[in-house]
Order: C-alpha cells, then sequence, then structure tokens
C-alpha cells in the first residue's frame, strides 16, 4: 500500500466494555474521497477521530504517509495539522473572528507572518465563498457559513486530507447544499477525503468509495454506484432502505 | 417587583396582595419605632452632637481618611493583579495531566482557601522577619496574604471557566495542530477570562473588605485610619459609620459593575450580530 495516505490496519477500540471499533482495515489513497455511512452509534465518528488521535486506539496500527500516528508531543501537532478535520459543530473559537480562526493555525503552528497569513486566511473565504465575513464573529453567521468557515480553516493548514464528521448534520437543510457544493468543488480539485455523512446524493456524484460500517465494523465496501444499485448485505439494505425511502 | 421576583413566585392574588400590605405595614411600624428609639438613646447620650459629627467637615480629617482610602484601593488594586496572575498558573497547573504540576497546585489551592486572611497576615508578620532578617513592610504583608487566599479562589473560578467551555474548541484546537500549552493559552483562557470577568469583580469587593485586616499589622488603610481619628476625635461610633458608609458606596458601585458586565456579556452575541453587520456595510459603501 505504498500510495495509501492514509491505512488503518486491524484497528480496535473499546469504550469500556463497549467494542466500539472491531478489526478495522482501511486505505485511502491520495486524491480519493471516501463517504463513510452507516446508523447512528456504528462508530463511524470514533473512526475518524482516531485518525488524527482525538481518540487513541487499543490495537492494530493507523499509517499516515506510511508512517505510524505519533504518539505526542510535537510529531502528534504537527500530523494534526496536516489531517485536518471538520467536524459535526463546526468548533470555530468562538472568541476570535473569522479571519482571526483561519490565520490563528498558520500563524501559531506554521509561523507564518501575520500578513502573509492573513492574505491567505482572506483568498480562502473568498474561495469558500464567504470572503465578506471576515471581521465578524462565528455566533453571528449562519450555520451554513461558519461550516464554510471551518473548511476555511482546515484548508490554512493546507493538509494532506480533511477529515470530515457529519459535516452537514447540524446544517438547517436550506444550508446544506452550500456547503456541500464547498466539498464538491475540493474533491475536484484532487483533495483526500474522507467523509462520514447521510447525504447519499453527495456520495454518488463525488465519492469513488462507500464503506459502510455498523457495530463498530466495515461491513461493506464499494464504489457507490454498486453500494447504492446492489448492496450485498442485509444491513447495508435495510440501511438503504431508511435512509432512500 | 423586580424581574428576578417574578420570574419565581406566582403573580400574587388580592389575598396574597392584602396579607403583603398588612405584613409591610406592621413590619415598617416596628422599624421606624426600633430606628427612633436608638436614634433616642443615641442622642440622650451625646452621640448625635454637632461636635461628634463636625470633624467630618474638616480638611484635615478628609484628607486622612482619604489617605486611608488610597492605601485600600491601593492594596486591593495589587493584590487583585497579582491574585489574577497566581490564580491563573495554579487553575491552569490543576488542569494539566502531569501530577507532578497538579499536585503542588491542588495543595497551594487548599492552604489558600483554607486559611483565615487575618492567620496569613500574622503569619507573615511574624515569621518573614524571623526568617529573612528583615521586616516585610506592611504594604506586602497585607497584599501577600490576600493574594494567597485571592488567588486560591481565583485558580477555582478559572479552572471551573475552562471546564464549562465546549469541548470541541479544545479538539477543534488540536485538530489544527495547537500544542496542549497552545490551545490552552490561546484557545481556552481567553474564553473562561470573558466569563470569568464578572466574577472577577466580585472578588475585588471581597479584596477590599478583606484588605481593611490590614489594620492588624499597622497597615495604614482605611480602617486603620479610622481608628485612629476616632481617638482623637473622641468619636469612634460616627467614624465607623462614616468609613462603613464608604465601604458600602465602592462596594455596590462595584457589583453594579460586576452585574453589568454579565448581563452585558449575555447580550453580546445577540448584539454583535446587529453592530457588526452595520459595520460591514458602512465598510463596504
Ligand atoms: N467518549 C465515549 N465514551 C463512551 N462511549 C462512547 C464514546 N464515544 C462514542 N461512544 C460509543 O461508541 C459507539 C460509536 O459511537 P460513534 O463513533 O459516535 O458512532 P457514530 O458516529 O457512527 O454515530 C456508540 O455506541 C457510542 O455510544
Ligand atoms: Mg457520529
Amino acid at each position: 500500500m505504498p500510495d495509501s495516505l492514509i491505512v488503518l490496519d486491524k484497528v480496535n477500540k473499546w469504550f469500556g466494555g463497549l467494542h466500539a471499533l472491531r478489526d478495522i482495515n482501511l486505505s485511502v489513497k491520495a486524491g480519493e474521497v471516501v463517504v463513510v455511512a452507516g446508523p447512528s452509534g456504528s462508530g463511524k465518528s470514533t473512526m475518524c477521530r482516531t485518525i488524527n488521535r482525538l481518540e487513541t486506539i487499543d490495537n492494530g496500527t493507523i499509517f499516515v504517509n506510511g508512517e505510524p500516528l505519533p504518539a505526542e508531543g510535537r510529531e502528534l501537532a504537527k500530523l494534526r495539522s496536516e489531517v485536518a478535520m471538520v467536524f459535526q459543530q463546526f468548533n470555530l473559537f468562538s472568541h476570535l473572528n473569522i479571519l482571526d480562526n483561519v490565520a490563528l493555525g498558520p500563524m501559531k503552528v506554521r509561523r507564518q507572518p501575520k500578513a502573509e497569513a492573513h492574505q491567505q486566511a482572506r483568498d480562502l473565504l473568498v474561495r469558500v465563498g464567504i470572503g465578506d465575513q471576515a471581521e465578524k464573529y462565528p455566533a453571528q453567521l449562519s450555520g451554513g457559513q461558519q461550516q464554510r468557515a471551518a473548511i476555511a480553516r482546515a484548508l490554512a493548514m493546507r493538509p494532506k486530507a480533511i477529515l470530515f464528521d457529519e459535516p452537514t448534520s447540524a446544517l438547517d437543510p436550506e444550508m446544506v447544499n452550500e456547503v456541500l457544493e464547498v466539498m464538491t468543488q475540493l474533491a475536484r480539485d484532487g483533495m483526500t477525503m474522507l467523509v462520514v455523512t447521510h447525504e447519499m446524493g453527495f456520495a454518488r456524484r463525488v465519492a469513488h468509495r462507500v464503506v459502510f460500517m455498523d457495530t463498530g465494523q466495515i461491513v461493506e465496501e464499494a464504489p457507490p454506484e454498486a453500494f447504492f444499485t446492489n448492496p450485498q448485505t442485509e444491513r447495508a439494505r435495510d440501511f438503504l432502505g431508511k435512509i432512500l425511502k | 417587583m423586580t424581574g428576578a421576583d417574578s420570574h419565581l413566585f406566582d403573580a400574587p392574588g388580592p389575598r396574597a396582595v392584602r396579607r403583603t400590605i398588612i405584613g409591610s405595614g406592621v413590619a415598617a411600624v416596628f422599624a421606624v419605632a426600633l430606628i427612633v428609639y436608638v436614634l433616642m438613646e443615641l442622642s440622650a447620650k451625646g452621640q448625635l452632637s454637632a461636635a461628634k459629627w463636625s470633624p467630618f467637615l474638616k480638611y484635615d480629617l478628609i484628607k486622612f481618611l482619604l489617605h486611608g482610602l488610597a492605601y485600600t484601593a491601593g492594596a486591593a488594586v495589587v493584590s487583585l493583579g497579582l491574585a489574577l496572575v497566581l490564580g491563573i498558573a495554579l487553575g491552569v497547573g490543576r488542569l494539566t495531566r502531569t501530577a507532578i504540576i497538579r499536585m503542588p497546585c491542588v495543595a497551594i489551592v487548599e492552604l489558600g482557601r483554607g486559611l483565615p486572611v487575618l492567620l496569613s497576615m500574622l503569619f507573615l508578620f511574624l515569621a518573614f522577619p524571623l526568617a529573612f532578617h528583615i521586616d516585610l513592610p506592611a504594604f506586602w504583608t497585607v497584599v501577600l496574604a490576600l493574594v494567597l487566599y485571592n488567588g486560591a479562589v481565583i485558580a477555582e473560578i478559572v479552572r471551573a471557566g475552562v471546564l464549562t467551555l465546549p469541548k470541541g474548541q479544545r479538539e477543534a484546537a488540536f485538530a489544527i495542530g495547537l500544542t496542549g500549552t497552545q490551545t490552552m493559552r490561546l484557545v481556552l483562557l481567553p474564553q473562561a477570562l470573558r466569563i470569568m470577568l464578572p466574577s472577577l469583580i466580585s472578588q475585588l469587593v471581597v479584596l477590599i473588605k478583606d484588605s481593611a485586616l490590614g489594620f492588624i499589622v499597622g497597615y495604614q488603610e482605611l480602617t486603620a485610619q479610622a481608628q485612629s481619628a476616632a481617638l482623637l476625635f473622641n468619636n469612634p461610633l460616627q467614624t465607623y459609620v462614616v468609613v462603613g458608609v464608604v465601604y458600602i458606596l465602592v462596594n455596590s458601585v462595584l457589583s453594579e459593575a460586576s452585574t453589568y458586565l454579565g448581563e452585558r456579556q449575555k447580550r453580546t452575541l445577540s448584539q454583535k450580530v446587529v453592530t457588526a453587520g452595520d459595520a460591514v456595510t458602512i465598510e463596504s459603501r
């Protein structure tokens, strides 16, 4: 798997007695867009979060760019800056305006000069369509705008890959598309993306592969067309029946 | 009736209103009677005489008491500043996962909270010269004792402030590659301090009142000055009344400020939407 950017190799995780991740094997190539689907509580977020070590794992190995995940310190911080994450709840820093939210990482992690970091932040905000919101605070933006700002914040680190954990689930329906459009554009530009989502339209149009999880396991893995038209397992059929009706 | 009361109780019906009026009336009669009685007794003993009260119109006495007020304010402000530094250090220290850092912080916080300020003052006053062969100036005796207690209290406020922040703030900071220390300094502390601002001002009120203990170690703050002045003019009761009123005035201004800041904080988010929206339209014109 030399060309795989992210590799999970027999990864297991327990929350106390709950076996949250069971022998997870997954690899994501550079430039690939992988959608993770599955019922609530199936371990999608947990898997996503292990990749930049917001959750630790109990056994198995995770490789990013061929290297096992560092356990701590500067190496871990560096890795996290290379694998960005976009959260369901946006998690913008509420005491900073949008521009500073986006510029903070480049300035403090990459030691970029302020002027340069701000210029880059402005460019990114324009790219996600909120160039006119730079001076506002997160609470003054709509959910869709906040999530686009969060994507700009992730992009500012020039990451090798971005993890999305249900990026549109906390949004009012009318704002879902503006975020999906930004994500679609990112995929077109060749970004490596692991996306936990229930947006099956997005999965069909943009994903190279769909990974279906249930009870902590990867149950099925297929190109979107094959997964949606011809699911191989009962559990996947069940899930699709519920979500597509 | 204030807004807060009306949230706590049902709106009173006619019978409750009648009972309230009668109750208040009876209480008022008793209160007035008590005040009249006390004033008559005081008057009979010459306590309301011009001789006892007129000194407060003298420039020298006013200046003497203002000196005390300035010393009180000085000790309170310096103590608050240092207590803030100590409190942030201890509060953050208690949140670290390294036991070698956390344990001493826990110990100091417990010591500071548990020890009466008066005892720490006396201890510093007695032990410092023995240990270091110089007297600790009265100002620093007062300040250090106040810093120990208030630093411990502020440490707890800081810790609570950081812990109430949504955990997504910390995770988002980690996710862009900030280290633990950077996350605390750049993301968590600034937000926690904002939440804490009203509590900090309330703490200043506590500090001002506790600084009155400084008279024990010869610090010439307001209460100590009042004591000296009272000896000179032979009017202790009157002096303490005047000084008490000064304390109440200063502290109620601070309390008001703290309430105001708290309220403003609650409104800030909704307000910011309007003001920043305006700012943007003005800018883009
Ligand atoms: N921090 C935690 N502590 C204990 N259990 C957790 C924790 N996080 C998640 N879980 C449990 O692990 C399982 C998988 O959760 P999650 O990965 O969030 O699922 P999904 O994102 O697919 O809905 C669930 O049963 C959930 O209750
Ligand atoms: Mg989830």
